[in-house]
């Protein structure tokens, strides 16, 4: 090579290094803009979604949901709308739309596509089994005693008794509308298609094999398309992105139940609002908890600081300013290598979800072992609670010393246990021993008492437990054990004795004094002895028992009782108490 | 010669002439041919190395509770960060291709032979020096590969008899990876490794001039005539082509595919599969094939051999009375070593 052709090759170079210097400073302008919030990532459209974001993303269609999508991860890694609303031929709720073969509802199948260890740890978890409420008592409360549901007729359409001013084509609504806007909303249910016969068609009708492909060809058969062949969606079913929605393909749950459609925000999911949209209310406050305690006002100052932005998110390295229900529960620590969970529940050592709160050793399904068989429990156990515990502990000891923390969970193991044995056990105990004794109707919620043990437990006895799970003092106490006490000995305990009193009064001697026994038996235990009152109450003069007191502060407990003269109440000495 | 002009040579009794002479080494025909020109690669790319090395050095922090966090603020938030470290990665592993291919040039026309076995044995020092420098570099990310990495090598130096054990206390600092070890590691990395390589690569230039580079005939080039050119401008043009194909390409391999961050270091997970830098792949199959010390001291044999070779090769043609037998063992090398990192890459 000549020289000068040499001069000329090192002057284009040259050029072409002076260049590519000026594009690296252009990417970190851009980055820093990025970074500032001025500018939005720079994302890849694939060429299969190309056509979608540009018909989507126009004015008169959803130019929202191509927003969200040009703002998340996926977009930045060129993971586009086809990738997840990909069908396969099969599937039942497949159609072609410009070509492309897709579903409208991506379901924890397809998102496992990529997401194979986050999918499967959820289908472990308990949130992917939150649509078992679907038969259970708070359905009942949701679906007949809030609504109606017709179970002999199959229809749940209730007729309004007068016309609504303005609409007068509302002739008939779904009876169990509380259970779909309220219940499945957050719990999830069965999604399902629309059949030509306007018939409901689920899971359970189209039994989906192994890949999620419908096996009943008959059933296939029925399902109603519109005009352009989609699957019509049953609106009872659809919108739901509850947590436990129960899937045409045969999966369990919705990942953007935590993961808001389209944009897939690490960065919300991190965040106890996001929680917030079920973990809420008069039941379970654990927003509110969280929000009383230390941890949820050191969020709140320190948000801002804690890099919730960040790729990782691992507390220890990324943050350490504050916790939220995502650092407990599920995102990765330093202390276990940054390894992020989809099931919560494996860092809880006790279920406090029902009556009586439950130490979570769990079998090889992810099931809390029930047996009280020492040795069964040991066959059965595949995870221990205290192994979950140290999960929960690895969290904890990035701020809190190993006292500070073995001393929070003796703390709080003594207040489950107490507030089983107290009220719990004892409250479950009564309740059984009157439906055993026939003393309540089979049906819930249309006995008095009945609705006493739901807010004893269900409402009272859950803040209690989750106040005291999470360092909230003020519903651990006031929203929490106050009112259990104040439900079990001024509601549960007169009502359970005005039912034996009225069983007495039935001529039903032996089913009263069966409940009564164990009434008693409760009432004497030492716990319950700080006032006599409630055992007197119990004991009856034609009975050999000594009448009721008239001047208490109990409620009156059946016209058998005020036959009776009242005697002045008789407060034994402590020794003499009844045992 | 202007008064700026003056006022140096007064203090600087250097000539023009002198500086063109001493600099100006006549450079043989074959350094026309670009792919025999590469030797300058792996300085040129040293110094891009020690200009980035220093650039890092401002925000790194050697120590096991910082030195993640701050590669991770040196590569998200540091003005040019992520391009410097990018670079200097990069760099490392272009440098590593380019001391063995400039190696292997040197094998296969027998350049090592005498009277330049002292300049291979420099050569094969700073080979050595290069690939520790690699794995030192990649030990300071305080990531899972660093952590387990310096772990399995430091107890791969305690299966070394006799001063095994020693040479793992003075790498880690103690017995096991502590809060010395990332530091010691950094002060090697940075300090102890290129002050040698600085001085091994003056030593080989040196020798190099004095022994001049190595004469190659081609059979397409006439015998007569100049057996060679100036260096200056001639050659020095063609060096600062493939400096600056260099840079370009740094350029583009920086940007396009960024210097990323593993998994933190955790002492209490082993990793289930872990590899170290694609350049160690043939020590680690052989560490996989063999127990301990034997693959040690096999591996510390052959390091041996490589290093006396010119010496091996005078008395294999003495014995065979052939001179070609070396580019035979020569090809059964390069094809175990490449067989053997193909291996390692697909399993």
């Amino acid at each position: 090579m000549k020289l000068q052709t040499k001069r000329t090759v090192i002057g284009v170079l040259g050029i072409i290094f002076l260049l590519s210097l000026v594009f690296v400073q252009a990417m970190e302008v851009v980055r820093k803009k990025e970074e500032a919030g001025l500018a939005t990532a720079h994302i890849t459209v694939p060429v299969t979604s190309k056509g979608c974001v540009e018909c989507h993303g126009q004015e008169k269609m959803t130019p929202g949901i191509v927003d969200h999508w040009e703002g998340s991860t996926h977009a930045k890694k060129g993971v586009g709308c086809v990738e997840c609303h990909k069908a396969e031929t099969q599937d039942a709720d497949a159609f072609k739309h410009y070509g492309a073969l897709i579903a409208t509802i991506v379901t924890p199948k397809d998102c496992s596509r990529c997401h194979k260890k986050e999918s499967e740890e959820f289908q472990h978890s308990h949130h992917a089994k939150a649509g078992n409420i679907l038969a259970s008592l708070d359905n009942f409360l949701a679906e007949k005693v809030e609504g109606f549901r017709d179970d002999e007729g199959g229809r749940n359409f209730f007729n309004p008794h007068s016309p609504t001013p303005g609409r007068p084509e509302i002739i008939e609504v779904n009876g169990s509308a509380s259970a779909f806007v309220g219940c499945r909303q957050c719990h999830g249910s069965k999604v399902g298609l629309l059949g030509k016969d306007g018939s409901k068609i689920t899971f359970e009708d189209l039994k989906p094999d192994k890949n999620g492909h419908p096996t009943v060809k008959q059933v296939v058969a029925n399902i109603s398309k519109s005009d352009d062949g989609r699957p019509k969606l049953h609106p009872e079913t659809w919108p739901n992105t509850g947590i436990g929605r129960l899937n045409l393909d045969g999966s369990r749950g919705s990942c953007s139940a935590c993961h808001s459609r389209h944009d897939f925000s690490p960065r919300r999911a991190r965040q106890p609002e996001n929680c917030g949209k079920c973990h809420m209310g008069p039941d379970h406050p654990q927003k509110e908890i969280f929000e009383e305690s230390k941890h949820g006002v050191a969020f709140r100052d320190l948000k801002e600081h804690m890099n919730l932005d960040s790729e990782t998110w691992i507390l220890g390295k990324d943050y350490t300013q504050a916790p939220t229900c995502a650092t407990c529960h599920m995102s990765g620590n330093s202390r276990n290598g940054g390894v992020i969970t989809h099931d919560p529940s494996s860092r809880l050592s006790w279920t406090n979800r029902p009556p009586v709160s439950l130490v979570m050793d769990t079998d090889k399904d992810g099931k809390v072992i029930k047996t009280t068989d020492p040795a069964e429990r040991e066959k059965l156990l595949h995870s221990s609670a205290m192994e979950k515990r140290d999960n929960m502990k690895n969290v904890c000891l990035h701020c809190h010393t190993p006292d500070y923390v073995n001393g929070f969970y003796s703390q709080y193991d003594d207040f489950v246990v107490l507030f089983n044995e107290k009220f719990a056990k004892p409250g479950k105990a009564i309740m059984a021993e009157l439906g055993k004794q026939e003393l309540l109707t089979k049906i819930q919620f249309d006995e008095e008492i009945e609705w006493t043990w739901f807010y004893l437990w269900h409402h009272e006895g859950r803040r209690a437990r989750h106040g005291a799970s999470m360092m909230a003092p003020d519903y651990a106490h006031w929203h929490g054990m106050y009112e259990v006490s104040e439900r079990f000995y001024m509601e549960l305990i007169p009502q359970a004795r005005e039912l034996v009193e009225h069983a007495r009064e039935d001529g039903n001697t032996k089913q009263a004094d069966a409940v009564e026994k164990v009434i008693n038996e409760i009432l004497s235990r030492k716990e319950h002895k700080w006032s006599p009152k409630f055992l007197e109450k119990g004991k009856h003069s034609k009975h050999g028992l000594k009448p009721e007191a008239e001047r208490t502060i109990l409620k009156p407990v059946g016209e058998s009782a005020k036959t009776t003269k009242p005697e002045k109440p008789k407060i034994p000495a402590k020794k003499d108490a009844p045992k | 010669m202007g008064v700026v002009g003056n006022w140096f040579k007064e203090r600087l009794p250097v000539s023009g002439v002198e500086l063109a002479e001493l600099t100006n080494e006549p450079v043989p025909n074959h350094m026309r041919r670009w792919w025999w020109c590469l030797g300058g690669t792996p300085a040129y790319l040293f110094v891009v190395q020690i200009v980035t090395g220093i650039l890092l050095a401002l925000y790194y922090q050697p120590s096991p509770e910082t030195a993640f966090e701050s590669v991770r603020r040196i590569s998200e938030e540091v003005n040019f960060g992520w391009f410097i470290r990018s670079v200097h990665k990069w760099a490392a592993t272009l440098m590593i291709a380019a001391v063995i291919l400039h190696q292997m040039r040197i094998y296969f026309t027998a350049a090592y032979r005498k009277p330049r076995e002292i300049n291979w044995m420099i050569g094969v020092s700073l080979l050595l020096c290069t690939l520790l420098l690699g794995f030192t570099g990649y030990s300071l990310v305080f990531e899972q590969l660093s952590y387990w990495g310096v772990t399995v090598a430091s107890n791969i130096c305690d299966t070394v008899p006799v001063v095994g054990s020693t040479i793992k206390q003075l790498l880690l600092g103690g017995d096991t990876y502590n809060r010395n070890t990332v530091p010691r590691f950094f002060i090697l990395h940075a300090a102890v490794l290129p002050t040698l390589m600085v001085v091994l690569i003056a030593l080989h230039i040196a020798i190099l001039r004095l022994q001049g580079i190595t004469e190659l005939q081609f059979e397409d080039e006439p015998e007569e005539g100049s057996k060679h050119f100036d260096f200056f401008p001639d050659h020095f043009y063609t060096e600062l082509i493939v400096g600056l194909v260099l840079m370009i390409l740094l350029c583009v391999l920086a940007t396009l595919f960024p210097a990323g961050m593993g998994t933190h270091a955790d002492p209490l997970t082993t990793p289930e599969h872990i590899k170290p830098e694609w350049f160690f792949y043939p020590s680690f199959l052989w560490l996989k094939w063999f127990p301990g010390t034997i693959a040690v001291l096999t591996s510390g044999f052959i390091v041996f051999i490589m290093f006396v070779w010119p010496f091996i090769d005078a008395m294999i043609c003495k014995i065979t009375k052939r001179d070609d037998l070396y580019f035979w063992i020569g090809i059964a090398g390069v094809f175990m070593l490449v067989g053997m990192t193909i291996w390692e890459v697909l399993h």
